[in-house]
């Protein structure tokens, strides 16, 4: 795990995505050949980092990796750019969190591989 | 090309089998298939699974069954598209025979989960979607499930009650099912009242974890000398959508699985008015609607107020989850896609039991792989 997150420290850290240099359109995750136009000519952009709540939810039995961790809330968030972006949202009671509820993103740590580990660090959300 | 036949099927009960390995799981699903033909051996061996490295640190199923099964020679691989894994190898095997590269195939679907923890099973499940993008930030393959049905319930106006129909009616067939995991109906409030597992979805809304492998033995025309009907594979159909959900535009509309059925449909030559029995990927309550409303039995939004109102119940007019469905019978996943294929033998061949749907004579199996990510269509019938 630790090699694969290294590779990907710009997405998770900045929101690095990308944006295709012939139609403009923009993504995240990042693709390989525009879904919109075909062209493979792909620049890295960040992404803008306000957006709104398009559906969330709040996760009561966590995968492996998290535990002690619950409940997760998580959300997909429409960026300013009209991309979808998934995320935790943190800093937020729950029963404030509706669809609609604007959101900024932050710099968090994501998750820790026991005391001696990894710590692995990315963006969560939180409302505005 | 040639007819393809549905020779016979095997199955394990679904559920909890301390006792039983991977291996033994897939062996005995094979000889119940197999014994109902003692002169037909394969020509390949197929396996569907999802995740054997993680449950059972074992890979390389393909060989390790034929082996178990004294068929050492014979052509044998493992096929993987997550929870479609089953359905996907169904469709490989049904393939190979319909083109003549193989004149019987032993399709072999299993899944061993309970040897997991529910934080391993999560993540083990979680392993059909990105996991660079989806699993790096703790959203489990259910957290994705439960935005979606907040998504539907607020674009539709669906209801809490009609979005727990669909499970009231896996479990009312689940109930009379002797291979399901769960002989037990419950009701719309038991559905509806279940504990909160990621809101807006309880857990009575979530296909459960279980071992199981069910197996199917296809034949070219001909081989059989059955007296009567037979039950032929009309089509079998995969299409893919953009990976994760949250990548979609129109994140409500399955749209691989309403290409898949196009697809499908048009080959068999039928249309959704010619189906009597529907085995469709109840894996959440939401993922049932959804899917019913992509295969067109249901217009947009009207999934799970249609199973409220009786359309997919065992006496309605299309009649889904006939044994339980993954909600009922269980989800071993791997295993999934081939149990609906069973189940659809049984219904055609008549031998349904206390679940029989009369008359029944054409069936369709749908099974999907992540938020319908892969999505198999098959269309059977009694001939």
């Amino acid at each position: 795990m630790a090699i694969s997150y290294w590779r990907r420290r710009d997405r998770y850290y900045r929101l690095v995505g990308n944006r295709c240099s012939s139609c403009g359109s923009e993504y995240y995750p990042p693709i390989y050949i525009c879904r919109r136009c075909g062209s493979e000519s792909l620049v890295d952009v960040e992404m803008p980092n306000t957006g709104q709540v398009v559906t969330y939810t709040i996760l009561r039995e966590v995968m492996a990796g998290f535990e002690g961790q619950q409940p997760l809330v998580l959300g997909i968030i429409r960026l300013e750019n009209g991309v979808k972006v998934l995320g935790q949202i943190v800093d937020t009671p729950p029963e404030a969190l509706r669809t609609g509820s604007r959101v900024k993103m932050v710099f968090r740590k994501i998750r820790e591989e026991g005391e001696a580990g990894q710590i692995y660090y990315g963006y969560k959300f939180t409302t505005l | 090309m040639g007819r393809v036949i549905v020779a016979s099927v095997g199955y394990t009960k679904v559920g909890d089998h301390w006792d039983k390995s991977i291996l033994d799981l897939a062996v005995e699903a094979s000889r119940k298939a197999l014994k109902q033909h003692p002169n037909i051996k394969p020509d390949v061996i197929i396996v569907g699974n999802m995740f054997s490295s993680q449950s059972s640190r074992q890979e390389h199923l393909g060989a390790l069954l034929a082996s178990a099964l004294n068929l050492t020679g014979t052509p044998a691989f493992k096929v993987e598209a997550a929870c479609a894994s089953g359905g996907v190898a169904f469709n490989v095997g049904y393939r190979m025979v319909r083109c003549g590269e193989a004149t019987t195939a032993l399709i072999v679907g299993v899944e061993k989960m309970r040897d997991l923890d529910m934080p391993e099973a999560s993540l083990a499940l979680t392993m059909a979607e990105s996991a660079e993008y989806t699993q790096f930030i703790g959203a489990s393959f259910l957290s994705l499930n439960a935005m979606l049905a907040r998504l539907y319930q607020e674009t539709y106006n669906v209801t809490r009650d009609e979005l727990s129909a669909f499970p009231v009616i896996a479990h009312r067939n689940a109930a009379t099912a002797e291979h399901a995991q769960f002989r037990k109906a419950i009701s719309v409030e038991d559905v509806s009242r279940s504990p909160l597992v990621s809101d807006p979805l309880r857990l009575l809304d979530c296909a459960p974890i279980g071992d199981g492998a069910a197996a199917v033995l296809l034949t070219s025309d001909g081989l059989l000398d059955e007296e009567g009907d037979v039950v032929e594979v009309l089509s079998s159909k995969i299409s893919t959508d953009i990976f994760s959900v949250y990548e979609r535009e129109d994140m409500l509309t399955f749209s691989a699985t309403k290409e898949a059925t196009s697809k499908a449909f048009s080959e068999a030559g039928i249309g959704v008015e010619d189906v009597d029995v529907l085995e469709i990927h109840d894996a959440f309550s939401v993922t049932a609607a959804l899917s019913v409303e992509a295969m067109g039995f249901s217009k947009p939004g009207q999934g799970a107020k249609d199973a409220a109102a009786g359309l997919y119940s065992i006496k309605g007019r299309y009649p889904a989850l006939t044994f339980g469905g993954l909600k009922g019978r269980g989800h071993p996943v791997g295993a999934t896609g081939l149990y609906q294929i069973a189940e659809l033998w049984l219904q055609l061949k008549g031998r349904g039991g206390l679940n029989q749907v009369d008359g029944c004579r054409v069936g369709v199996a749908q099974n999907i792989g992540g938020v319908d990510t892969t999505s198999v269509v098959t269309v059977l019938a009694r001939r």
